[in-house]
């Protein structure tokens, strides 16, 4: 004799079996002792579980009433907050703040661009060798290269060109307290 | 709505500052490399870097060097002088460029410091190996002796600035010894007030002849220099001219005879411009050209050279309206160097118009910020 299994035992004491499975089960425990009193013991499971609901310290039902509540209450909380904001997509796409920064940041772009390519050799038209003064020092240039000296800080500086090609910055250096001259030259001496 | 800029800001500004540190690098110690012979009398102590660094700019490389060295008197003699020779092979081909410190008195053993700040544009990425190499070209010392292998005639031009500083001491211990502390006071206030508006030409010097000159400026002319007299000097300019286009001078040259006793090697004539206000500048100095000249007793030779100076004042083109030379440097045969004396600077009215010597811009700036007991006890000292 073949008994069901301790599944289809607690299905059929939960009522749950479909109506086949539950009649052929029901003829068989009405012969089988060991069946019946396992299917009796399924039984007595399920009603200590369903007391359990209704003991006071542990109120499953109200904390679950309670979870659902909060999730309802927080997805209206969201709704209150969007309504009070304007949409994403309802805004125009440059707002002032954007503009000015999308703005400045293509002109710091165009800015860096220019000062980046400037100084490159092949945009320099060829003048030969020269020398000259420059804003903080002074310089032998040719094409793209430059060698300069600089006087950084220095006060009343004088100048002074040789014919021959050469220039002389002459100044108290700040960092030394001497008297410092500087030259370049293109020539063969100084 | 604040918050949100603030955040965008600061954004920006992180952005930018790493945008910065990605573009400038540290240039290493071993960038530069400092030769000193090894009998040479100043040692070098030590080399500082300070805030040196590498930025690119396009495709080229700009790289800024600001080198303090410390150097020693390893020799006997107290040093008057010293110039660095300072050289790039890869940037401005055939450019050189130099550091000199005048009017030291450094005495054995003692230390100086001598600061080189420079800028290097070159094509190209920066690579390994040297970018900047430091010799030494000269030392001068108290007796007028020199040590090294002065490739750039710093010797010649060391001793000029000496011999300028022999005269203008001496010139301020006469004012101290006759009018006493008030009349150096007066002389120092003088100086000091020449030198803050002495006229200041921006110049730039090119080979031959400029290609470009302003349409707006008068043609060509040739321009004849007139010369101020020194009865002193070894020579005498004969007569020199030189083309002028507006703000543009070119192919100067002065004919001059030797009328002392002694054979001449080297002859420098001062230059001095005047423009339509009647505005004198001095604008440049014009050597001979021979690096070999000989020039004998009695016999006249050219100063020449092939070359163009642009003059702008302030960012304006000076409009030239007349030259006149004078006799500046003289150095002879036997290596003596001859440079005019303080009576011809006063009644030339040069001393308005030439920037003052080495010595003397270091005792007016001495005077004003010491104050004159400093002065005194300097010009007490040699």
């Amino acid at each position: 004799m073949k008994h069901p299994s301790q599944e289809t035992l607690a299905l059929q004491a939960g009522g749950d079996l479909g109506f086949y499975a539950r009649w052929v089960t029901g003829r068989h425990v009405a012969q089988c002792e060991v069946c019946r009193k396992n299917l009796a013991a399924f039984r007595a499971v399920r009603e200590i579980a369903s007391e359990l609901n209704e003991i006071p310290e542990v109120p499953w039902n109200r904390l679950a009433a309670e979870m659902k509540a909060n999730i309802r209450l927080g997805l209206a909380a969201g709704e209150c907050v969007r309504a009070e904001e304007t949409p994403l997509r309802d805004s125009p796409l440059f707002s002032g703040a954007r503009v000015v920064v999308a703005l400045a940041s293509v002109m710091a772009l165009l800015v860096a661009g220019l000062v980046l390519e400037h100084p490159a050799p092949g945009n320099t038209p060829y003048e030969g060798v020269v020398v000259q003064t420059t804003a903080d020092g002074i310089q032998v240039r040719e094409g793209g290269q430059a060698l300069r000296l600089t006087h950084p800080g220095a006060s009343n500086v004088t100048y002074s060109a040789g014919a021959q090609g050469s220039l002389r910055a002459r100044f108290v250096d700040p960092e030394t307290g001497y008297v410092t001259v500087n030259n370049v030259s293109y020539a063969e001496g100084e | 709505m604040r918050k949100g800029n603030s955040v965008t800001w600061r954004l920006m500004a992180f952005g930018l500052l790493g945008a910065a540190g990605l573009l400038a690098q540290e240039i290493p110690l071993t960038s530069v490399r400092v030769n000193f012979p090894p009998d040479s009398p100043v040692t070098l102590l030590s080399t500082s870097m300070g805030q040196s660094r590498a930025t690119p700019r396009g495709s080229a490389v700009v790289l800024d060097l600001d080198m303090l060295l410390t150097l020693r008197n390893a020799g006997h003699n107290r040093i008057r002088a010293v110039t660095l020779r300072v050289i790039s092979q890869e940037v401005a081909l055939g450019g050189k460029a130099s550091v000199a410190v005048p009017s030291l008195n450094v005495g054995p053993g003692e230390a100086f410091p001598l600061h080189v700040s420079l800028q290097l544009m070159r094509p190209g990425q920066m690579m390994g190996g040297p970018l900047v190499q430091v010799d030494l070209d000269g030392v001068l010392f108290q007796d007028l002796s020199f040590f090294g292998p002065d490739r750039l005639n710093s010797r010649r031009t060391m001793t000029a600035w000496e011999m300028e500083a022999q005269r203008d001491r001496e010139y301020f211990r006469r004012i101290l010894s006759q009018s006493g502390q008030e009349g150096l006071q007066r002389a120092m206030l003088a100086s000091l007030a020449r030198q803050a508006e002495l006229p200041a030409l921006d110049v730039r010097v090119s080979r031959g002849r400029a290609t470009v000159s302003s349409a707006a400026l008068p043609a060509d002319r040739t321009e004849q220099f007139a010369f101020l007299d020194f009865p002193n000097a070894p020579i005498e300019p004969v007569n020199g001219w030189a083309q002028i286009s507006g703000n543009e001078v070119s192919a100067p040259r002065i004919s001059v005879r030797n009328q002392s006793s002694r054979p001449v090697k080297y002859v420098e004539i001062g230059w001095l411009v005047r423009d339509q206000s009647g505005r004198t500048y001095m604008a440049a100095s014009l050597p001979s050209a021979e690096s070999d000249l000989y020039l004998p007793p009695g016999k006249t030779t050219r100063v020449l050279q092939d070359t163009a100076l642009k003059f702008t004042h302030r960012g304006e083109p000076v409009n030239i309206r007349g030259m006149t030379g004078f006799v500046n440097q003289v150095q002879f045969a036997d290596g003596a160097v001859w440079v005019p004396n303080r009576q011809n600077l006063q009644d030339a009215r040069l001393l308005g118009v030439m920037a003052p010597s080495p010595e003397e811009q270091r005792l007016s700036n001495l005077y004003r910020t010491q104050g004159i007991n400093a002065l005194i006890a300097d010009l007490r000292k040699f």
